[in-house]
């Protein structure tokens, strides 16, 4: 009857593994997200295996990249000096404050929401997930494909060179309709849209809205997406020109 | 069932949870009830609290996952002294409703731990997750600067209102030099520009801390949920999918099989009983459209059925269990579509009277006149016509719709219950369980937060029917999402003015046609169309005018009171029209306006032939008229706020470094009402206690208004006490008097007027008596002040000692008063709302950078709760005007009934709000009072459109100004 049927919490990743293997059962990170959406789940009651004690809410930089762990929270990572101006920017744009403080990174990668600033700034930063297997995938290549029962121990990202974003939203601190983030690189910049597609997706600045197809909703049509997801491309590249 | 041990509050402690339990859950059954439902999601932050010194949100977080965590709530700081934080919030005001309080004071300790010296930007992003719907976050963030100061060893000064230097001579406009500037005081301060006629005094007028803040900063039992309740059960409802369908049947047999069910209700086994839900006064207007379970429903939400269980989640289990066999219907959804050849008849039930054309869905059709219109619009110079549609929102207080219902001792119906309404409430509840109103009793303790959603008999049947089912104590509350598609809604309109306009400038016809989208139910729809002719029409001396009115079923969830009922409609499409009509004719728009608006002495004059006393032309002696009016003080004060100069600056609109963004300001004139004159009743007793205190019981109804605390004040004024002499209780059917609740901008006038009543009963006693025992032959002599009675010559007599000769020593008699108060006048509140914003003109998006009101609202009995409701007031109706909107998929499913989705501004985005408090001496008012509540919800839309046209030239008739429709008449436009 309960739709959340069972908690672990199991102290090492081997037994969070094990945990996983069988069926009915999925990763709680911070809980913002699941935890509404299991409890509203009806009749299919769920286990939950809460990661918290494995230790994966660190931030360390190694040889340029900088890793954070999986568990770490969103309002850390908004004051922490090392992820850059950007990224602490949008991961306090990502949630309102007591939500950010409970939200994780590995969460809102998981969570794949087309709508998140802070996966199209994890995009733009490079960013390489890396799983519990040893496993590492890109960004982009998780979002497309999921995480396949996997679970996300940390995601790393090049934190260098400076970003921007240009949203357009109902108002300031609204959920954007659609943004766009870009980052300076000596490649060039790269550039990420939400709000434009079925996952938020990095696209070719030269071409920012080729192959795009939003979805409509509400807060916006199809057509008014992908001039926003135009416009704002166009801006932000600027910005960081 | 696990156990988990926490540190909470710094006492270990061990406790049993299921995995499915929040933490929220868990804290509550504990007893800590500061940490207060708002949300299933997390957006509400109410029931926010520290983990490991984090504020985290308790709604989405599993108990579980703070085992072995530390976990502070501020039940914490329950010490007899208070923390510096929970003072801070007192004496800035910070309090309205309470509801979300705790979790502020919380966050505002997690984050001074972190920084000592918070900017105001930290301050707003910590309160980004605990969303108000009622301070406009002025008065928190001044609180939580003050708090921070305060403990870091700073000295401050008292907090108290900015008395400031009028700028007109109280009658006639003045030119605002451009570089004359406002003051310089934070904007939370009250800014009160006094009038002279205004006499001093000592309790009325001042910034007295509330008299339930103390309750409200330690997060102590408050609200409907904070008390213990034996054998209590859990109700759950069961909703409809459909907008429209027959119930063809109801198998209920596997739900009250189900282990834990104690009771299953619906149409097949409860009593047929018609009844309208809106909260109004006694006879409650028809159609009588409603009945508690019915074999139909109207939108999706629409009662079904509801179970009484010993859990929540048993009774979500067996509310899937009940199977419902429908008969689907053809919907409508938009008001104009519902009078169309061939819609669906959504009332087809023959048992429902009244309904003025039931197959073309027409509930009410409203009219009023004055004059000839037809014939003042033929002969006019100009003629003028726009058509407006506003938008479906919801008051969204963060307390949603609770009630608890139990058979008493006696077995009489009590119902504890979130209301502004206890004792209409009372009187409809009745017949629906089959008892007399004597054997009913509503209990209204503190409510967080109404807005008009709780103007409303919206779910105290359910409770009560399942009470009785089951002999014992039924609570249920509604979840967010519930609030959303079956609570109450700001009426959707389609508004026509037709206005003619002489070449002098001067009106000579009004016509206003509205069509009211009631939903399927017309709970306030008559009332609130009222509202809107009447709003409609007033603002303006016209000599001709007239209002038509269609209010139709639809199948959209349901509409009822919101704050300002029909007013903001109204005077969005009044105030737009307005500019129109000044940009048409190549008029100044404020003069225009002021060449039109009712001044002082001006008649009244669609009032009377509109709403529940209405009257025809030819049976009204005299038209009432405007006895008080400080329209061109505010217009001075704001203009200078806002810095209205700047709107005829093209350089300003246009700024050279930013192409893609366009500036303007508008203006709207704003005129509400105050109570419904012969109509609104509130009744007051006060008893004198041993120590020279008073015992004051209301039936008016505090939602966070601050109405206890403004109602003391004018008995305290009367008394020559202070106000914390004064015990405020309120309400309770079985113990206080009637009042008509808590709407009409009524409750300072009319239940405030009652206080005065019985005050002045219990000082004429109080005065006999110290003449007595100071031997003066005119007890008319005796003054009453610090708490003492006086005589002309200097003598005196401590009020404890009067009380104590008369409740113990000679004569003894229990010294009280009663006073009860119904107006014949309606004076209208006046106010200049300005709205500065910014928009994107390649995107659409709106940026609403500054509001400024200014408001004659008679005399402010408390500078600091009035000036609290401006803000509150001003940030709902940015909402309406900006991003708060309802959307359906084809089916008529609102797709956003969640928080977030559904918008609502949050600390860390809202525009600077600046209000000014303009002082007038209205002499039909509680020591020159006047209402303050509603007129903040008037202006703000108007405003942004007017600002938008000024910044683009393109005016946007359609609410509200979300980017894509901007943008779509922008490229319209172009």
């Amino acid at each position: 009857m309960s739709s959340i049927v069972a908690y672990h919490r199991p102290n090492s990743l081997g037994e969070a593994v094990e945990l996983l293997a069988q069926s009915g059962r999925s990763i709680l990170a911070g809980g913002t997200a699941i935890v509404p959406e299991a409890r509203s789940r009806r009749a299919d009651g769920v286990e939950l295996i809460d990661l918290q004690a494995l230790q994966l809410d660190g931030i360390s930089e190694t040889e340029g990249r900088l890793t954070l762990g999986a568990m770490v929270r969103l309002g850390d990572l908004a004051t922490d000096d090392r992820a850059g101006e950007l990224i602490n920017d949008l991961a306090r744009r990502e949630l309102p404050s007591a939500m950010r403080n409970q939200a994780t990174v590995g969460g809102t990668v998981a969570s794949a929401s087309p709508d998140s600033v802070l996966i199209a700034g994890l995009l733009v930063h490079d960013a390489q997930v890396e799983f519990h297997d040893g496993r590492t995938s890109s960004l982009s290549r998780v979002l497309s494909d999921g995480t396949n029962g996997a679970i996300i121990v940390a995601v790393s990202i090049d934190p260098t060179g400076s970003g921007s974003i240009v949203a357009t939203g109902r108002t300031p601190a609204d959920l954007p309709i659609v943004a766009a983030v870009a980052r300076s690189t000596d490649g060039g910049p790269r550039l990420a849209i939400t709000g434009a597609s079925a996952t938020v997706v990095e696209v070719d600045p030269s071409e920012p809205t080729a192959g795009l197809e939003p979805p409509s909703d509400f807060r916006g049509s199809s057509g008014y997406r992908l001039e926003l997801a135009d416009t704002l491309s166009q801006r932000v590249l600027k910005a960081v020109s | 069932m696990m156990e988990i041990s926490i540190l909470l509050n710094g006492t270990q402690t061990a406790t049993s949870v299921e995995p499915h339990e929040t933490l929220l859950i868990v804290l509550r059954r504990l007893g800590l009830v500061s940490v207060r439902f708002g949300s299933d999601t997390g957006e509400t932050g109410s029931s926010a609290v520290l983990v490991d010194g984090r504020l985290v949100n308790t709604d989405v977080m599993l108990a579980a996952q703070v085992d072995g965590h530390e976990v502070t709530t501020v039940e914490a700081f329950n010490t007899p002294d208070l923390d510096p934080i929970q003072t801070s919030f007192m004496v800035t005001g910070a309090i309205q409703s309470g509801y979300s309080t705790p979790a502020m004071i919380l966050g505002t300790r997690a984050l001074i731990d972190r920084n000592p010296d918070p900017s105001e930007a930290d301050v707003r992003d910590m309160l980004s997750g605990i969303l108000d719907r009622e301070t406009g976050y002025v008065k928190p963030v001044e609180a939580i600067m003050r708090a921070a100061a305060v403990m870091r060893g700073d000295q401050t000064e008292p907090f108290e209102p900015a008395i400031l230097e009028p700028m007109t001579d109280g009658s006639n406009p003045v030119d605002v030099d451009p570089s004359d500037q406002p003051p310089d005081v934070s904007y939370a301060v009250p800014r009160v520009v006094p009038s002279p006629d205004v006499p001093e005094m000592s309790v009325v007028g001042k910034p007295e801390i509330k008299v339930d803040a103390v309750r409200l900063v330690k997060g102590n039992p408050a609200f409907v949920d904070d008390f213990e309740d034996r054998n209590l059960l859990t109700a759950k409802v069961l909703r409809s999918p459909h907008a429209h369908a027959n119930i063809l049947d109801i198998d209920d047999s596997k739900a009250r099989a189900l282990p834990g069910v104690h009771a299953v209700l619906h149409y097949k086994n409860t009593p047929r009983v018609k009844y309208a839900s809106g909260g109004q006064s006694y006879p409650n207007p028809h159609p009588h459209d409603q009945v508690s379970f019915d074999d139909k429903v109207r939108h999706v939400g629409d009662r079904v059925a509801a179970v009484a269980a010993d859990t929540a989640e048993i009774a979500e289990e067996a509310i899937r269990l009940i199977e419902v066999t429908y008969e689907p219907l053809p919907a409508i959804f938009d008001e104009r579509d519902a009078l169309l050849p061939g819609a669906p008849v959504i009332h087809d039930e023959p048992d429902t009277e009244e309904i003025f054309d039931r197959e073309r869905n027409i509930v009410h059709h409203i009219g009023a006149n004055r004059g000839d219109v037809d014939r003042a619009l033929a002969g006019a110079d100009h003629v003028f016509e726009h058509t407006f549609r506003v938008h479906q929102v919801q008051p969204t207080p963060i307390e949603p719709h609770i009630s608890v219902a139990w058979l008493d001792a006696d077995e009489r119906m009590v119902v504890r219950t979130a209301t502004q309404v206890p004792f209409h409430t009372r009187r409809m509840l009745a017949p629906l369980i089959g008892r007399a109103v004597k054997d009913v009793r509503i209990i209204k303790p503190r409510i967080g937060g109404g807005f008009g959603a709780k103007q409303e008999m919206l779910i105290e049947d359910i409770a009560a029917h399942l009470a009785i089912a089951t002999r014992r104590p039924v609570k249920l509350e509604l979840t967010r999402e519930e609030e959303f598609v079956s609570s109450r809604t700001r009426h959707p309109q389609t508004l026509t003015f037709k206005t003619g306009v002489n070449s002098d400038g001067m009106l000579v016809a009004q016509d206003l046609y509205v069509i009211g989208n009631t939903g399927p139910y017309g709970s306030h729809a008559y009332t609130v169309q009222t509202v809107t002719g009447l709003r409609g029409l007033s603002s303006y001396n016209c000599p001709n005018k007239r209002f038509n009115c269609d209010v139709v079923y639809t199948n959209i969830p349901v509409a009822g009171a919101y704050r300002g009922y029909g007013a903001p409609q109204a005077e969005f499409a009044l105030e737009a029209h307005m500019e129109d009509i000044a940009h048409q004719l190549g008029l100044d728009p404020i003069e225009f306006k002021r060449r039109n608006w009712v001044k002082l002495g001006d008649e009244l004059d669609i009032a009377p032939h509109l709403g529940e006393r209405a009257v025809a032309e030819d049976e009204l002696d005299e038209y009432p008229r405007v006895s008080s009016c400080g329209v061109e003080e505010c217009m001075a004060q704001a203009s200078r706020a806002i810095r209205w100069h700047r709107h005829a600056d093209p350089a300003w609109r246009q700024p050279a470094d930013r192409p893609n963004i366009r500036r303007g300001i508008g203006f709207a004139f704003c005129m509400h009402g105050t109570a419904i004159p012969f109509l609104d009743m509130g009744g007051c007793s006060m008893k004198l206690n041993d120590d020279g205190s008073f015992n004051m019981l209301i039936g008016a109804t505090d939602l966070g208004t601050g109405a206890d605390t403004v109602i003391g004040q004018i008995a305290a004024e009367v008394l020559g006490v202070k106000l914390d002499d004064i015990k405020v209780y309120s309400s309770d059917t079985d113990i206080t008097p009637f009042d008509t609740g808590a709407y009409a901008s009524s409750t300072t006038f009319i239940s405030g007027t009652a206080a005065k009543v019985a005050a002045e009963a219990i000082r004429a006693r109080i005065k006999e008596r110290a003449a007595k025992m100071l031997g003066v032959d005119e007890p008319c002599t005796i003054e009453l002040r610090d708490n003492t009675a006086w005589t002309a010559d200097g003598r005196s007599v401590s009020l404890e000692d009067i009380a104590l000769d008369s409740l113990h020593l000679e004569d003894q008699e229990q010294i009280m008063g009663t006073g009860s108060y119904v107006s014949p006048d309606c004076p209208p509140p006046f106010g200049a709302q300005f709205a500065e914003i910014e928009i994107d003109i390649e995107t659409g998006q709106i940026t609403v950078v500054k509001l400024v009101m200014a408001v004659d609202c008679g005399v402010a009995i408390n500078p600091m709760t009035a000036s609290g409701q401006v803000e509150g007031g001003m940030t709902q109706a940015l909402g309406y005007a900006h991003c708060e909107e309802y959307a359906f998929d084809a089916d008529g499913r609102m797709v956003n009934a969640e928080l977030g989705p559904y918008k609502i501004y949050r600390a860390d985005e809202m525009p600077e709000l600046e209000v000014y408090l303009v002082q007038t001496m209205e002499d039909s008012g509680p020591f020159g009072a006047k209402a303050v509540a509603e007129i903040p919800k008037d202006g703000v839309a108007p405003a942004i459109r007017n600002a938008i046209l000024n910044a683009t030239g393109v005016a946007i008739n359609d609410l509200p100004f979300t980017p894509e429709r901007v943008w779509q008449a922008l490229r319209a436009d172009s």
